[in-house]
């Protein structure tokens, strides 16, 4: 069911790209121009995703439980770390990111932390220091 | 696994301290190509001679012909006086044709420190031994030739190649006509031209300086005002009758934001650095004639040439 | 004989006691950058630029460090690939297909056992080829043509059915979901925006480093919840000390045939050792899959894309330094390297410059047995990490592949299309859809697409070039035999379970 339902938007997908595809013109010197090959491409993806719809595999195991909710709690982690990286600077906003991911993984508390401190000041100095690659060490607002 | 990682810490740091404050080069393509050059060597250097104390830090932002950089700059670096970013015609090309988020007015243009020069080059064995040969042959049917570059269709590598058959005569429907081969750079577009695959190649002289050296390659033109030192031999297109140059130089933009004395010390520490004999050899082992215009006679000099690169590009048709 | 007298001045340049030891160094560092999820070969090489400036070595010795840290870069991006199922840079992708189940069935120390060799097999023959043949591929190599490239990239794509994942329906459209992505971008064409739904972030298209760090390592982290929650936590058997000398040759023949296909696609500019390593990897399947092991941990499946991945990027350097055409990233740097050291690589570089060849040529040699020598009890302080415990090895996994990302890039943008790969990658596997046909697609789409595009802009549109070439014909003749043979050996697999 659920492979159909995936074949079914593939399909949707491949339709639109291959629709949009169509504005792509070349002005001159360009005989292909660049819209055939993407719709070459969404043609091919269209096909191939009635395969999907009509011999579906079983589906896979996809249940809410408390693995889905540490999946989402992950992502959210990730997502809010992305948005704090330049703001909060990087031995800050990391030590708050491992330490929170090392928590969904299992960790104590002080391990979290540990491991927290340990990478965000030890990337630090591993990147910025060592491999000569720059990266944000204070708060946006103090420096 | 630990202990590894502290030796090699170690042993790294005590050979390069970088300092927090260091001055940033951008580089708005991936490591390689000719914008990357100009950050690395002129970074090397202005810590070599001791006109920046740090060593210049250079990053790579790729994207859109130098698109992403420009957007970045002028969105989050504006007012940061410690950073250059590398650009060349080809940048003022995508500004001209409305290909970057903002006009040249957006940024404040320190300086250019050389110049590379287009040619067009045939094979040794080529039947066409002056550019009358080549242009002769398009003008008689311009789907005779395939021509090759490293420029996509309307980029600058293009339009010198459609500049000559305009002061050849040719029609714009007629030199549109051209089939033109973009590659990724100059060398396998020459390599490819070796293969038998195209007829001829517009594209900057200095990466593809050794194969004319080697005798793989001719130059029926060079599109410079006087003949290039480093092959007096080959003609100018001037000297063959077609008023065409196309240079490409190298230099350096900021933020628009960026404070005046900031500004007026890059275009000096730049200008130091042009004076030097390093320079000069540097410049010179990349196939660049050393060419200087800095500040405002540099920001006078890119408006000008994105005005006529707006002009030229309509009236080729490339854009509306 | 001319080329040994010259090599051998080219080792008494490399074994001056600096120059070992910068060979010594380069090999570890580049190791480490090559491990760290991330980092690959093209940022080993560029971080490593102005340290090599910094220490104001002479050019033949600042090569040695950079070629060194190169080819160090190849051997350790397939560490992560077979110990957490995260390939460490791009030609490290198809290690994770036989190398993490192997690891996963308890011997890890084997499998990186097996594919130091192969790597040192695999660069050896590349070493080789380029001290004897260089000149004389460089000169073969220029007449394959638009239309040949193109119709390599076919084989590739025509053949990927039967790589990876039970089922081929599935494989195939992985790569073509790949080969969508790929378009995403500037068309380098005409420079039309397509896909980019206006932002200039997307103007470079998808960065493969990022597409692969998210399609692998998130989605490896979102996997690992269901996992434990499923088994009750699991323990990866580990088998402890050194492997055995017989295990490790168990791939050896595979190796030397990887060695051969990777190195070809190394010296053509522009195919590179991602598609080197899938082909060896395709061919070996083909030869020698009887029963059906690959996918589950067999020694040649390591061996052959090792082999071919490292084979490719020494063949790779050939092109760059003969004619100054990099054929990859790295070789770009490598390029833009010599450059600045005043060498201008190209067809008078081996008359006017031969002690930097040379020497280079020589180092290359030394650093396959140091990096061989250093692999060996790397494999044992490896090993030992997948006994830490989860919450450190993962947590900080992630962050390095996020920060090796943001390092080089200064993009959020980046991380978040990380992230959004990551999800994509997650939702892939629940399907039963391999992820590696996924990366292929991305890596060689455009390179397709735009070898399509030249073919045609050549003739003028007309599609007759694509069969012109003797080249391409051969090409399309070999697939037709590959694709014949995939069908034989599945029929022959059925017959089996059957009987």
């Amino acid at each position: 069911m659920i492979d159909r339902l995936v074949g079914l938007m593939i399909l949707v997908i491949s339709v639109t790209v291959f629709l949009v595809a169509r504005g792509y013109e070349a002005g001159f010197g360009d005989p292909l121009g660049p819209a055939v090959f993407p719709q070459m491409v969404a043609a091919l993806a269209a096909i191939l995703s009635l395969g999907m719809i009509f011999r579906p595999d079983p589906n896979p195991d996809f249940r809410m439980d408390r693995a889905r909710l540490k999946q989402l709690a992950t992502l959210a982690v990730l997502i809010g770390y992305v948005l704090l990286l330049e703001p909060l600077g990087f031995p800050v906003s990391t030590t708050l990111a491992t330490a929170l991911l090392a928590a969904l993984f299992g960790a104590r508390a002080m391990r979290a932390l540990a491991t927290g401190l340990g990478t965000g000041v030890g990337l630090y100095l591993l990147f910025n220091n060592v491999l000569g690659l720059p990266l944000p060490l204070a708060p946006a607002f103090i420096g | 696994m630990k202990r590894n990682l502290l030796v090699a810490v170690v042993m790294a740091a005590g050979m390069s301290a970088t300092a927090a404050s260091a001055a940033e080069c951008i580089a708005p393509a991936d490591p390689g190509g000719g914008w990357d050059f100009t950050c690395r060597t002129v970074g090397r250097l202005l810590t070599e001679l001791g006109i920046e104390e740090a060593p210049v830090q250079v990053t790579n932002m790729p994207g859109g012909v130098g698109a992403v950089a420009f957007a970045n700059v002028a969105g989050k670096r504006a007012d940061e006086g410690d950073l250059l970013v590398a650009t060349s015609t080809v940048g003022v090309t995508q500004i001209a044709q409305g290909k970057y988020p903002g006009g040249v007015d957006v940024m404040r243009w320190v300086g250019m420190l050389g110049s590379d020069v287009g040619v067009i080059v045939v094979p040794a064995a080529s039947p066409y031994a002056s550019l009358d040969d080549l242009l002769g042959a398009l003008k008689d049917d311009p789907t005779s030739v395939p021509v090759a570059g490293s420029s996509g269709a309307g980029g600058w590598d293009h339009i010198r190649l459609l500049m000559l058959a305009d002061s050849a005569g040719m029609t714009g429907d007629a030199y549109k006509a051209i089939r033109w081969v973009q590659f990724d750079g100059g060398g396998p577009a020459v390599t490819q031209m070796m293969g038998g695959q195209v007829g001829a190649v517009s594209t900057d002289l200095g990466e593809i300086a050794g194969f004319v050296q080697s005798g793989d390659i001719r130059i029926l033109a060079a599109l410079s005002d006087d003949p290039i030192p480093a092959f007096p031999d080959a003609p100018t297109a001037k000297a063959q009758g077609y008023d065409v140059t196309g240079y490409n130089w190298r230099g350096f933009y900021t933020g628009g934001e960026v404070s005046d004395a900031d500004y007026d010390g890059w275009v000096a520490a730049l200008n130091t650095l042009y004076d030097s004999e390093e320079w000069k050899a540097a410049a010179e082992a990349n196939g660049l004639i050393p060419v200087w215009r800095g500040g405002a006679e540099f920001e006078t000099y890119v408006e000008q040439q994105a005005q006529q690169m707006e002009e030229i590009s309509r009236q080729i048709g490339v854009i509306k | 004989m001319d080329i040994l007298n010259a090599l051998m001045d080219g080792f008494s340049v490399a074994l001056t006691p600096t120059n070992l030891g910068l060979a010594v160094f380069g090999c570890f560092i580049g190791t480490l950058i090559g491990a760290l999820p991330g980092l690959g070969p093209v940022n080993g090489v560029a971080i490593l630029i102005p340290v090599a400036f910094a220490m104001k070595l002479s050019p033949g010795s600042a090569l040695i460090l950079l070629s060194c840290i190169y080819y160090g870069c190849m051997y350790g991006g397939r560490i992560s690939s077979i110990m957490l199922n995260i390939p460490g840079d791009e030609p490290a992708i198809m290690t994770t297909l036989d190398g993490y189940p192997m690891a996963k069935k308890g011997k890890a120390a084997q499998a990186l056992g097996i594919s130091a060799v192969a790597s040192f097999v695999g660069a050896t023959v590349a070493t080789l080829g380029l001290t004897f043949f260089a000149p004389y591929l460089a000169k073969a190599a220029i007449y394959f043509g638009p239309a040949d490239y193109f119709a390599l990239y076919v084989m590739a794509f025509a053949t990927i059915g039967g790589v990876a994942g039970v089922n081929p329906i599935k494989t195939l459209l992985a790569a073509v979901i790949g080969l969508m992505l790929a378009s995403v971008g500037l068309d380098p064409a005409t420079g039309t925006a397509r896909f980019t739904f206006g932002s200039y972030n997307l103007y470079d298209g998808f960065d493969p480093i990022v597409s692969i760090v998210g399609l692998f390592a998130i989605s490896e982290i979102l996997m690992y919840f269901e996992r434990i929650a499923g088994e009750g936590g699991e323990a990866v058997p580990l088998d402890r000390g050194l492997p055995k000398l017989r295990e490790v040759f168990a791939g050896f023949p595979a190796s030397l045939r990887g060695s051969v296909i990777g190195f070809i696609c190394g010296v053509l500019p522009g195919a590179g050792a991602s598609l080197g390593a899938f082909v060896s990897y395709n061919v070996e399947k083909q030869v020698s899959d009887k029963d059906g092991t690959f996918g589950t941990g067999d020694p040649r499946g390591i061996a052959a894309p090792e082999a071919g991945n490292n084979a490719a990027s020494g063949g790779a350097l050939i092109p760059m330094l003969t004619l100054g055409v990099p054929g990859s990233g790295t070789t770009a740097v490598m390029l833009a390297l010599l450059i600045s050291l005043n060498i201008q690589p190209g067809p008078l570089l081996f008359e006017r410059q031969p002690e930097i060849v040379w020497g280079l040529i020589a180092s290359l040699y030394i650093a396959n047995v140091v990096l061989l020598v250093m692999n060996v009890p790397l494999v044992g302080i490896f090993t030992r990490l997948l006994s830490l415990p989860q919450w450190l090895l993962m947590p900080v996994v992630i962050m390095v592949s996020f920060i090796g990302i943001y390092s080089i890039s200064h993009a959020p943008f980046d991380l978040f299309v990380m992230i959004a790969f990551g999800v994509l990658g997650y939702a892939l596997r629940k399907l039963d859809i391999s992820l590696v046909p996924v990366v292929l697609g991305l890596l060689l789409g455009a390179d397709m697409e735009n070898n399509l595009r030249r073919a045609l802009s050549i003739s003028g549109g007309d599609f007759g070039i694509l069969v012109h070439s003797s080249i391409a014909l051969a090409i399309y003749a070999l697939t037709a035999v590959m694709l014949f043979l995939t069908v034989i050996m599945a029929r022959r697999q059925t017959g089996k379970a059957a009987s």
